[in-house]
């Protein structure tokens, strides 16, 4: 097993504007086996993350299907108990752990933080209407008197995009599109602080995808939302997002403003996520000088030693397959990158189209 | 939300010329009232739907419905054939029978019968007959359909081998068949629900022992159990601890017992649970018994439904093989199996083939419950 | 312009559903060149995966090809040459007569969004492979077919194919599952490979992989590739030509260029408007209105009117038909019927 020296810390200290705070974030699942379900090993869904989350701005977590970045997401959003580390939630001068928190203590910060999820057909329970599945983290949660419900939801149901008479219908009346506004609504209408969305317009078609995309962010101006946005698709990150973190098999290996990440990436891997990019300009073909990586992703339940990317990486040395490099905080900029000659190396951006 | 302003971009579906809003009664349609227009299409469906429910209609008004008790019998038309009810009489309405005549043949003496067509009785609609007494209460001797004059033989289906007729005990054998499927099916219910729900729910060690018991019912040999079961019930037991103790026993070891009704809700759980709208529910902070019997539980109730009408047949069906070998029901209580207990000589089906005749009415509900059940399945879920 | 291999003229599918006829594909005029990459674009509802398995007629019920012709040249290859043994229709064929069979596979091969469903997980990689090869080449023997497997196996850049072979499907990664389907749709050396959104369930890294490989075997098999995607990022990579489609018709189809670079028909304006660009900041974006109508309620005349911004008043009720612009691109819309000659029917 690699080593196990905890990542330093990445926060800076003197940093006051920060809503979210997650510290060496762990999730492993155990796998079983036998009728009797004995624990075999673990998958290290989240093997020891560190981020953070700056108030008001839209932090992309990207990476390749299986790096952990939905686990993250749930994580945070407490649908899963994490295995270890901590998750700073810092609110009208307070600061608590979600992390650790048990059911009940969690109960008050269900409002704050709320997630949009993917799939907008598999997350609206089709026997419900508009009306019960908006209204119902307000009734739950006693936010406001029930005579009060009917107008909230309309409310918002209209800041959405859609009219306040569709209220009593049931999903199956909408359309993908209008569907992801419905999704937006109920997370929207306890006023949240942070949305996690999780791939939110990825199920959605081209035509539809713009105007929900416009929508989430017309509605972050207008609430002052932050958003921790999960997605694979790079240019959906780029357009949408401040700042970024880049996960690979449930580690972090660099975080860094959304321009500096694709015009300078300084972690191999990030520099093959860049170089994938699709050119939308036929005429730009030729500039495109695409990195192979050789092998497949990492099993997350058995890495391989030192960094999980070096089997792949075009860079590697020894060192690197020995030693774990740390996510640290580069000199004079604001971000992080997790190898050991990000100094060194001189990357590839995405090609400007 | 503070701000009331609409967001006003072109072209959201605020005026979505697309959706005439002649169909906004599809929009706001309950997922029953879908159920409900799915189903009606079903053409087979309904005409099972519809038979089941004149079955158990006349099940429930069996004394009404039946010519004549069942206990009713005139001992000089043992094993009468079927009569032929006749509509017309002199170019007019007016039902009627022939009556009986018979000869013997000289060399065996086989009694051989005949219709006589010098004798006719008549027929009629809400006419006099036996007294009955309807579940305690009400005391009548009006029946929907007998002879005119009562004690005349009328024997739409033939009589069995003490003059009995047979159409009557068929109507009240239905009392007896169909309602143990139904009482059957409820205790499996109730027992495959709480044992499925906690398997799927709370999994674990309590998911293994459960599952491993209904793995253990399940590879019982049926008939063996249920012979040792009915050797053991004593035989002065009154008829109506009987018939509880053989819907129990149904309910508990069979096909179609409480293990296969678990089994569904138990999947049916564990593939909910993995649901965004579970997780968004229960990220909404709902508690654990919310989040099952508001969010979980309504959307396979549709399911349990269909499985529940599949299920019926089949418990109607082991009602009348067990007491067809003798082991569930005994006489007095008349059930179709009970029934078709007279049929097991061989013999007596050659000479007297409309002793099958409840044979016939156990195979119709059982068709007409599996096709309503069918349509039911497939209406069960209306979004694909 | 080269002759096509395959023509497509005025198709038509419907769906008989009992909530109503879905008109799946309404009149489809297009031209397959072989040995060329033609990407079908289109978003849900418009026709485009209809479209490509009407071409090896494995349409299912209650779908069926209504009207229309599938002209399928036999062994013409890249360069014009005409063949032997002239044109087929593939739209009269019977579903499962022996014509259709000879093609199916062989001449024509398909690949799929989700490798995993079309592999069966009952046999290894390798009987599967084999298993292609001896259903199209009778009398080959076991020990050929293995070799053949491995070398076609080697082709898709599978690393250590001897090994790989006798694995069963879900030992694979995705990316290694699609090349597998690739080996085996390549293993008879089709003229046209049919690939239906085969990168959408990849990730972005293995998807470049694949688009790679793809027009590396493009180039030595040299058939002719219909790729079906929803991703103009995808289009932009690996097109020639481009058939763009909205409700069951094509509204525009062109070369690659043009397309991006001098779009003609509103939506296909509209849309390569709507998608975010790699090097633009937070600016909104540019969208199209509404919603993608539901199949059951197709807007009359150009269907989609309801969506255009320069929408005119006769088209809703006007169907538009074809127009080309100048060779090579043809567009179907009532703005361009005055300026371009129309096409004349086949």
């Amino acid at each position: 097993m690699a080593d196990q020296t905890p990542n330093t810390e990445p926060v800076d200290a003197a940093e006051e504007n920060i809503l979210l705070d997650v510290k060496n974030l762990k999730m492993f699942f155990p796998i079983t086996e036998g009728i009797f379900s004995q624990v075999k090993g673990y998958v290290r869904a989240v093997d020891d993350v560190s981020f953070f989350i700056r108030r008001g701005e839209t932090l992309g977590l990207v990476g390749e299907s299986g790096c952990g970045k939905t686990t993250v997401g749930r994580c945070i959003a407490r649908a899963y108990e994490p295995t270890g580390g901590q998750v700073l939630f810092h609110d009208n001068g307070r600061s608590v752990d979600l992390a650790q928190m048990d059911r009940k203590a969690l109960g008050p910060y269900r409002k704050d933080i709320r997630v949009i999820f993917q799939d907008p057909y598999s997350s609206l329970n089709p026997r419900m209407t508009v009306f019960e599945i908006v209204s119902e983290v307000l009734k739950v949660n006693k936010l406001i008197p029930e005579s009060e419900f009917e107008q909230r939801v309309a409310e918002i149901i209209q800041l959405v995009g859609l009219r306040p008479e569709y209220i009593r219908r049931y999903p199956h009346a909408f359309s993908g599109g209008e569907r992801q506004r419905i999704v937006i609504a109920r997370a929207l209408v306890t006023e949240p602080r942070l949305v996690i969305a999780d791939e939110a317009v990825s199920a959605l078609d081209v035509s539809v995808r713009a105007q929900i995309l416009n929508l989430m962010e017309d509605l972050r101006q207008r609430f002052d939302l932050t958003y921790l946005f999960i997605s694979h698709d790079l240019s959906v990150i780029r357009h949408i997002c401040d700042r970024v973190v880049v996960m690979y098999v449930g580690q972090v290996i660099e975080v860094a403003g959304v321009n500096d990440l694709f015009t300078t990436p300084q972690h191999p891997y990030t520099e093959a996520l860049m170089s994938a990019v699709p050119i939308l300009n036929p005429r730009q073909r030729h500039l495109q000088k695409r990195i192979r990586l050789e092998g497949e992703v990492a099993d997350p339940s058995n890495p391989p030693s030192g960094c999980y990317f070096h089997p792949r990486c075009r860079f590697a040395e020894a060192k690197c397959a020995v030693e774990k490099p740390p996510l640290r905080k580069l000199a004079n900029q604001d971000r992080y990158v997790a190898c050991h000659f990000a100094e060194e190396l001189d990357l590839q951006g995405a090609v400007m189209t | 939300m503070a701000q009331k302003q609409v967001i006003q971009q072109p072209g959201l579906p605020l005026s979505d010329p697309t959706q005439p809003s002649t169909t906004v009664d599809l929009e706001i349609a309950s997922q029953w009232k879908l159920m409900w227009w799915k189903f009606r299409k079903h053409k087979l469906a309904m005409a099972g739907g519809i038979v089941v429910l004149l079955y158990y209609f006349v099940a429930i008004l069996a004394e009404f419905f039946a010519p004549s008790l069942p206990t009713t019998y005139i001992d000089q038309y043992v094993f009468a054939p079927p009569q032929r009810l006749q509509f017309f009489q002199d170019g007019r309405f007016d039902p009627f029978v022939y009556g009986y005549g018979f000869e013997r043949d000289p060399v065996s003496f086989k009694k051989t019968w005949l219709v006589d067509e010098e004798t006719v009785i008549p027929v009629g609609l809400f006419v006099r007959g036996d007294e009955y007494t309807m579940y305690g209460l009400i005391t009548s001797d009006l029946h929907f359909i007998g002879p005119e004059e009562k004690g005349q033989p009328f024997y739409l289906l033939g009589s069995d081998k003490s003059g009995r007729d047979i159409f009557s005990r068929i109507i009240y054998s239905s009392r007896v068949s169909l309602t143990v499927g139904l009482v059957g099916v409820a205790i499996s219910l109730t027992l495959g629900i709480l044992m499925g729900g906690l398997s799927g729910l709370v999994g674990g060690w309590v998911d293994n022992v459960i599952q491993r018991l209904i793995e253990l019912l399940m590879s019982i040999p049926n008939l063996p159990i249920w012979l040792a079961l009915a050797a053991v019930v004593p035989i002065d037991w009154p008829a109506l601890r009987v018939y509880f103790m053989t819907t129990l026993i149904l309910a508990v070891i069979g096909q179609y017992s409480w293990t296969y009704m678990a089994r569904v809700v138990r999947s049916r759980f564990l593939s909910l649970r993995e649901e965004d709208f579970v997780l968004a529910a229960m990220l909404d902070g709902c508690s654990t018994w919310r989040l099952i019997f508001k969010h979980m539980v309504p959307s396979f109730l549709s399911h349990i439904i269909a499985s529940v009408t599949l299920a019926i047949p089949g418990m109607i069906i082991a009602e009348t093989a067990l007491s067809f070998l003798g082991l569930g029901l005994r006489p007095p209580v008349v059930s179709w199996g009970v029934m078709l207990q007279d049929s097991q000589k061989v013999g007596l089906i050659a000479t007297s083939p409309w002793l099958l005749y409840p044979g016939l009415a156990v195979f119709i509900v059982v068709l007409a419950l599996n096709f309503f059940g069918d349509g039911i399945r497939d209406a069960a879920d209306p979004y694909h | 312009m080269t002759d096509p291999l395959v023509e497509i003229k005025d198709l038509r599918i419907h769906f008989f559903t009992d909530e109503g006829v879905v008109r799946a594909v309404e009149g489809i005029d297009l031209n397959i060149k072989p040995g060329k990459t033609l990407c079908v674009v289109g978003e849900s509802g418009s026709g485009k995966s209809v479209m490509a398995l009407s071409l090896l007629q494995i349409i299912h019920k209650p779908g069926q090809i209504v009207d229309g012709q599938i002209l399928y040249h036999r062994g013409r290859v890249a360069g014009g040459q005409f063949s032997q043994n002239g044109a087929v229709d593939i739209a009269s064929l019977n579903r499962k007569g022996r014509d259709i069979r000879s093609i199916r596979g062989a001449e024509i091969a398909m690949i799929f969004q989700e490798p995993m469903t079309s592999l069966s997980p009952m046999y290894t990689v390798g009987n599967q492979v084999m298993e292609t090869i001896r259903l199209h080449e009778k009398g080959i023997s076991k020990k050929e077919a293995r070799e053949r497997a491995i070398d076609i196996l080697r082709r898709v850049r599978i690393p250590k194919p001897e090994r790989l072979i006798d694995e069963y499907p879900f030992r694979l990664s995705g990316g290694m599952r699609q090349r597998v389907m690739i080996a085996m749709a390549l293993s008879c050396t089709p003229s046209l490979l049919i690939a239906d959104e085969p990168t959408t369930a990849l990730d972005v890294t293995t998807q470049a992989q694949i688009l790679d490989l793809m027009l590396e075997l493009q180039q030595e098999f040299n058939m002719a590739i219909m790729f079906i995607t929803h991703d103009l990022g995808v289009v932009a990579e690996i097109a020639d030509d481009v058939a763009v489609m909205y409700l069951g018709n094509v509204v525009e189809y062109s070369d690659v260029d043009t397309i991006f670079n001098a779009p003609e028909h509103p939506y296909t304006q509209a849309l390569l408007r709507s998608i975010p660009k790699i090097s633009a900041t937070r600016q909104p974006l540019d969208m199209i209105e509404g919603m993608v109508p539901s199949p059951f309620r197709r807007p009359g005349g150009c269907p989609f009117h309801p969506r255009c911004t320069q929408a005119l008043a006769s088209c809703s009720t006007v169907v538009p038909s074809l127009t080309t612009l100048h060779e090579n691109h043809i567009v179907r819309c009532l703005l361009h019927e005055e300026t371009g000659e129309e096409v004349p029917r086949g």
